[in-house]
């Protein structure tokens, strides 16, 4: 265990207002690791995201990506160091073909400033890669406003994938999905690289067991568990705020 | 077919002080186009933040204004009408006054970026009223010399005319540059969604600071090409009117498009000349047809019609 856990973060704060979103979560995840963070609705994983892409910052508390203090840095500088993200709620290029939402962030390595062509056959190759390993080939051309919910959620994925990141973060990406759709994601998330840190927050717990290495369970902004599948499961506390209900649901 | 439609129609309007000598009223349609095309770069200029990457600014006269000023006084001070000069202190002066406003606005977004521009032209408006050294105050600044490029004048009405397309078709090919290019992209998507860009690793607000100057250079450009056409200057052309009046251009003609700011300088210089002759109120005419396309047509002409084209076509 020489190197640095691939995402570290230190009593993480964060409240809006009354409410304590995050109260105190410490989480390090190791190299190529996929981990779960589970939990009932508003227990503060997305506000985890948040905090971690930059986009929201914390009261207090610091977070490493891969042993460097990236604590205050701006989303798009953490992006550049490899952090890429798949939204809950789609965040996507309404007007944009599905292609050039991929093309964009195929893009974004090379920066804006360039007076060159886009829209290349060459870079149209490159951005229908993804759009096929996420199971929208034959879309390329739809307009983002235009697909299906499903099918948005595969975007959202395939955007985050353009990206070439280190560490994906993914907030519920088979939420709203049908089972068969829900089968072929989880599948397609369990294929990636294994260079790839993953952390995934989910409500499905087939799908959860099935990819995390390890588990965190966040409750009103405190971790209150964390372990393998295995242990998890057995854990009284887990049971008695969550999982008892997410299983029977 | 588009591509040399576009020539075609490019050219018939640099040749059209040669062609058009046995219209009766020819001289004066020469001007009305002159002044027409000057709008039309200053759309063109406002459309690169409204229509591309979607900053709605409702102080892009300070740009035009400066522009215009810099160009005048230039020529003034340094006892030069050499365009290479005058267009440069344009540019130069726009695109800093540009940055500096830029830099102050570009962090906020939708009605808050309109009312900070706003509130900056403003102020850009209240210096060229009392300084009046320089800017010649309330009585604007007259008697501006018209250019020279290399040996060649410009005071004859046709040779500014001239000057005046040629710049607009270069300013039009920069349009079109950008618009197929990744630069060009990058804009729509932080109009799209500026969130999502961030995490992609754009740097949004230094793209659209860019954009912001981009646009006041070459409102700065149309403004100096306005003061040798009129060979006059005041501070209207850095006041509200102005900026509105680019504004109302670019969603009449249709945001976001090329040929839409063009046409929208075209239907509102037509309104506000000709039209103004002929018929009574035309300014309620004018502002009757912007509501009418907010109200039914928020695509504007150009992108109205292409989706009419799109639905025949289908
Ligand atoms: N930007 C915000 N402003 C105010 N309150 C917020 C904000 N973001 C989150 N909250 C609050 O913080 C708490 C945690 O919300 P969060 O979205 O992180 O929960 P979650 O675990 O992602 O829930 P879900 O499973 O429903 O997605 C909630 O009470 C929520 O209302
Ligand atoms: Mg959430």
């Amino acid at each position: 265990m020489s190197a640095a856990p691939a995402l570290a973060v230190e009593g993480l704060h964060r409240s809006f207002g009354g409410i304590h979103a995050l109260d105190g979560v410490s989480l390090a995840v190791a190299d190529g690791e996929r981990r779960a963070i589970i939990g009932p609705n508003g227990a503060g994983k997305t506000t985890l995201f948040n905090v971690l892409t930059g986009e929201i910052p914390p009261s207090s508390g610091t977070v490493r990506l891969e042993g460097t203090d990236v604590t205050g840095l701006a989303t798009s500088d953490l992006a550049r160091r490899g952090l890429a993200r798949m939204y809950q709620r789609n965040e996507l290029f309404e007007p944009l073909t599905a292609r050039e939402n991929v093309a964009l962030a195929l893009a974004a390595a090379k920066g804006p400033y360039r007076l060159s062509r886009a829209r290349t056959s060459a870079e149209s190759a490159e951005a229908d890669v993804y759009l096929e390993r996420v199971g929208l080939a034959g879309r390329e051309t739809a307009r983002a406003r235009g697909l299906s919910h499903g099918e948005r959620r595969q975007l959202e994925l395939a955007i985050a994938l353009a990206q070439s990141p280190r560490v994906l973060l993914l907030d519920e990406p088979t939420a709203g999905m049908s089972p068969a759709e829900t089968a072929s994601i989880s599948r397609l998330i369990g294929e990636l690289d294994r260079s790839l840190t993953i952390l995934i927050v989910e409500h499905d717990m087939d799908v959860v067991f099935r990819l995390a290495d390890r588990i965190t369970v966040l409750h009103e902004g405190r971790p209150i568990a964390e372990g393998t599948p295995a242990e998890v499961r057995g854990d009284r506390l887990v049971n008695d705020v969550y999982l008892g209900k997410a299983l029977e649901a | 077919m588009a591509p040399l439609a576009s020539i075609g129609f490019y050219l018939a309007l640099l040749t059209f002080p040669d062609w058009s000598g046995a219209i009766e009223g020819s001289r004066y349609m020469t001007t009305i186009l002159r002044d027409m095309t000057v709008f039309a770069i200053y759309a063109l200029s406002l459309d690169l933040l409204v229509g591309r990457a979607g900053m709605p600014s409702l102080g892009h006269a300070a740009f035009y204004g400066s522009g215009a000023y810099a160009a005048a006084i230039a020529s003034q001070r340094l006892a030069t009408s050499e365009l290479t000069v005058t267009l440069a202190a344009a540019i130069a002066v726009s695109a800093a006054l540009a940055l500096v406003i830029g830099l102050l606005c570009v962090r906020a977004t939708g009605i808050f970026f309109l009312m900070l521009t706003l509130a900056f032209a403003q102020m850009v408006f209240a210096v060229a009223f009392q300084w009046t050294d320089v800017t010649g105050g309330s009585n604007g600044f007259a008697g501006i010399a018209r250019p020279t490029f290399g040996g060649l004048e410009t005071s004859a009405p046709e040779a500014l005319y001239r000057l005046v397309v040629i710049v607009f078709g270069l300013v039009s090919l920069l349009i079109w540059w950008i618009s197929r290019s990744h630069y060009g992209r990058a804009l729509v998507g932080v109009r799209e969604n500026e969130r999502r860009m961030r995490a992609l690793g754009y740097h949004t607000r230094r793209l659209k600071l860019s954009a912001f100057v981009l646009a006041g250079a070459l409102a700065g450009v149309a403004g100096a090409l306005s003061a040798w056409s009129f060979r006059f200057v005041s501070p209207n052309d850095a006041g509200i009117g102005r900026s509105v009046e680019a504004f109302v251009m670019v969603l009449i003609g249709g945001a976001g498009t090329l040929l839409g700011p063009i046409v929208g300088a075209g239907v509102v210089l037509y309104i506000d000349r000709v039209l103004s002759s002929a018929i009574p109120f035309s300014q309620a005419v004018l502002g009757v047809v912007f509501v009418a396309f907010v109200l039914a047509a928020r695509q504007g002409i150009v992108g109205s019609l292409r989706a009419a084209l799109v639905r025949v076509r289908r």
